[in-house]
């Protein structure tokens, strides 16, 4: 009816699946099929989704350019003849295969606090609101922190390398060992990034992350083989170098080292943000971690949807039939037994949570009574 | 509409069931995946690992850099297997027209490339009507200078110093990626229809007189091809074996070092230089690496020290369990 343009023309168009029909819902972005579910869709979903978003692309936009910028810094020692620093095929593979896998397993699993605790704390999604995750601030220090890996991951393997001899004596300084040390350094640098960025580590996490590092060790080892330069020596250039470069312990502390160089620095800045001061959301992730230690380890049992134990109040047209609805008591629940952990919790009255909640946004809530859509 | 509510058909929690549909429950399933509750690690930068994590760093980089270093500094002594390494600088063995300016299969012996070079060998494809065997650019600019050193002794006649000119190349190069065309007993045969490089002065199968060493995988023209990653850079040329452990590899005294000097380096302003290195477990002469991992390493525990501090400082203030909002 009237309301699929409403929802159409909505930000986010929710539409309720019920005894109205359809149309809402086919409209709409999100439907279920009970009002009291948007909290969750808002609070847990909205809010998760929020984090992740702006993670991945936090970290996207840092791992290309400390991929891309190398070949700024390169150009400076190579005539500017635009000369990549790596090999083609790793240049074609790097952001498919080496780190795709790891950043989608963190835009999908990734949790900063648990479900129960994004219900229990709705001023987690002010962040979202104030879009303080990622804004043109953020960007500018991802492409900072972007510009800074590039050069430790540039000018340490140049330090090493340059007039050197390996440790057989023969040539270790060749551009095919220096592309391999680089490419080498530059998958095990953004994977120990990722490693830092993920905060909720499923065991897709883990398969993703290690597996990828396994992926390019093994794609390496293949592509340099004697076998594969047999099928196609104009495709497979740098036959032997695997072989050459990286059984040098020189070549392996040259990557160790690019890799503390680039981490200490993030792992600093988090530390001194997380201990001085904490936002709310690392607040409850310190809580959640005491809690888990304190409480014992008991088996899981499915849990049912629980919504707050909080009044929701609509604002319903006078027309019969909802008013038996409400007196009937189905869509208050009882209250839930108050939680042991001892944790002051700041209640509310009895005005409802979606109230305060409008009060903070500039779009207008409207509810209606026909078709139970909420525009945002 | 509000009309057909009735409280006794609501089922608790669950969706309202279509007029007329069946009785399907589309809720989704209630699995540790779809509910996303998976059992999870969730790490937390704390105090008790960040700390420790930083003076571990400086207690391992700290040494490890003072022992590169100390290693790379004692290469003094011209004991053990000597190695003669021409350099040079401002040479751009990196610019990208310059190293893609070569054919790998007609250095692997292909024969349809070696009479048909690569089009990425353009201006030093063919010269005088022929295909040119090697092509390319690096091939053209070998370095073609010979190197002798001489002990001049108590002995008015100074003794040439045996140098080795195999086992330059690494073993990859020499026996897989450089092969010579098959066909043929001597080696001009298997070129023919081929001409030299512009810039040689003797063709590619006149490289030495040893038939292990000659055509494409002359160890001289195979380090050559390796192209450097960077403009100031030393290739290896010789190899002085040591003679037994009695003598040192070169015993002191004044030597005497003869350049034929065919390779013209003025015009874009390089240097040229001879090294003589020994090697040690973690190659040639290299303080760099020591110093970055003592720097690495005391910025590492200096940060550890600094972090201890604020953190106790502010660790009063900021301990409590409560959440503050």
């Amino acid at each position: 009816a009237n309301d699929v343009s409403m929802i159409k023309s909505a930000h986010i168009g929710v539409g309720i699946s019920g005894q109205e029909g359809l149309q809402a819902v086919l409209a709409s972005d999100y439907s279920f099929a009970q009002f009291r579910y948007l909290q969750r869709l808002l609070l847990v979903h909205g809010r998760w989704s929020y984090f992740r978003m702006c993670k991945f692309l936090g970290y996207f936009f840092y791992k290309n350019f400390a991929f891309t910028l190398v070949h700024f810094w390169f150009g400076f020692f190579c005539g500017f003849s635009a000369q990549t620093v790596y090999d083609q095929w790793f240049i074609t593979l790097f952001n498919i295969v080496y780190t795709s896998l790891p950043v989608l397993a963190m835009g999908i699993f990734d949790q900063d606090v648990s479900d129960q605790n994004s219900m229990d704390y709705p001023q987690l999604y002010e962040p979202g609101q104030l879009n303080l995750l990622f804004n043109k601030r953020q960007f500018f220090i991802c492409m900072a922190h972007g510009i800074y890996t590039s050069l430790a991951l540039f000018f340490i393997p140049y330090g090493a390398f340059y007039n050197v001899a390996g440790e057989d004596g023969q040539h270790i300084a060749d551009y095919q060992s220096f592309a391999v040390t680089m490419a080498t350094s530059l998958v095990i640098v953004v994977s120990v990034q990722i490693a830092l960025d993920t905060s909720y580590w499923t065991v897709i996490n883990h398969v993703f992350i290690w597996g990828s590092i396994a992926t390019y060790f093994s794609i390496l080892f293949t592509m340099h083989s004697n076998g594969i330069f047999g099928i196609f020596p104009n495709q497979f250039p740098f036959v032997g170098n695997v072989r050459h470069s990286l059984t040098q312990k020189c070549i392996w502390l040259v990557i160790l080292l690019t890799t503390v160089a680039s981490v200490v620095p993030v792992v600093i800045v988090r530390f001194l943000k997380m201990n001085l001061c904490p936002t709310l959301s690392d607040q409850i992730r310190q809580r959640q971690k005491a809690q888990k230690k304190a409480r014992p380890l008991r088996s899981r049992r499915p849990q049912t949807r629980r919504s707050s134990s909080r009044r929701s109040g609509y604002a319903f047209a006078h027309q019969e039939g909802y008013g038996e609805l409400i007196t009937s008591g189905k869509n208050m629940r009882a209250k839930n037994p108050p939680l042991t952990s001892g944790l002051e919790k700041t209640l509310y009255n009895s005005t409802s949570w979606i109230e305060n909640f409008c009060k903070k946004t500039t779009d207008t809530v409207s509810c209606f009574s026909q078709d139970k859509t909420v525009k945002l | 509409m509000a009309m057909n509510y009735n409280a006794k058909d609501e089922v608790d929690g669950g969706p309202q069931c279509p007029p007329g549909g069946t009785a399907k429950n589309r809720r989704p399933d209630n699995t540790a995946f779809k509910q996303q509750r998976l059992p999870a690690w969730q790490p937390i930068l704390t105090a008790g690992t960040v700390l420790p994590t930083f003076f571990i760093i400086g207690l391992i980089f700290i040494p490890i850099g003072i022992g590169i270093f100390v290693t790379s500094n004692n290469i003094r002594e011209i004991e053990g297997n000597v190695f003669m390494y021409y350099g040079l600088s401002n040479f751009y063995q990196n610019h990208r027209r310059y190293v893609k300016s070569r054919d790998d299969s007609q250095l692997n012996g292909d024969s349809s490339a070696l009479l048909n070079p690569s089009k990425e060998c353009e201006p030093y494809r063919r010269n005088e009507d022929k295909p040119i065997a090697p092509c390319g650019a690096i091939a053209n600019s070998m370095f073609n200078d010979t190197l002798e050193l001489f002990l001049v002794g108590n002995e008015s006649y100074p003794t040439p110093i045996p140098l080795k000119k195999k086992g330059i190349a690494w073993w990859t190069d020499k026996n897989v990626k450089f092969r010579n065309p098959s066909g043929g007993e001597s080696l001009k045969e298997r070129f023919k229809g081929t001409t030299k490089p512009v810039n040689w002065v003797k063709p590619v199968y006149m490289l030495d007189s040893e038939p292990d060493n000659n055509g494409f995988i002359n160890e001289d023209f195979i380090v050559w091809m390796r192209t450097a990653a960077l403009p100031t850079f030393r290739k290896l040329y010789r190899l002085i074996e040591r003679k037994s452990d009695l003598h040192p590899t070169l015993p002191a005294g004044r030597y005497y070092l003869n350049i034929t000097y065919n390779y013209p380096v003025h015009s874009f302003d390089g240097r040229k230089r001879m090294i003589l290195s020994t090697i040690s477990w973690m190659g040639g002469k290299n303080p760099f690496l020591g110093i970055a991992y003592i720097a690495i390493g005391s910025i590492s525990f200096l940060l550890g020290v600094v972090l201890l501090v604020i953190n106790h400082k502010y660790r009063n203030s900021s301990n409590t369990a409560d959440i503050t909002i």
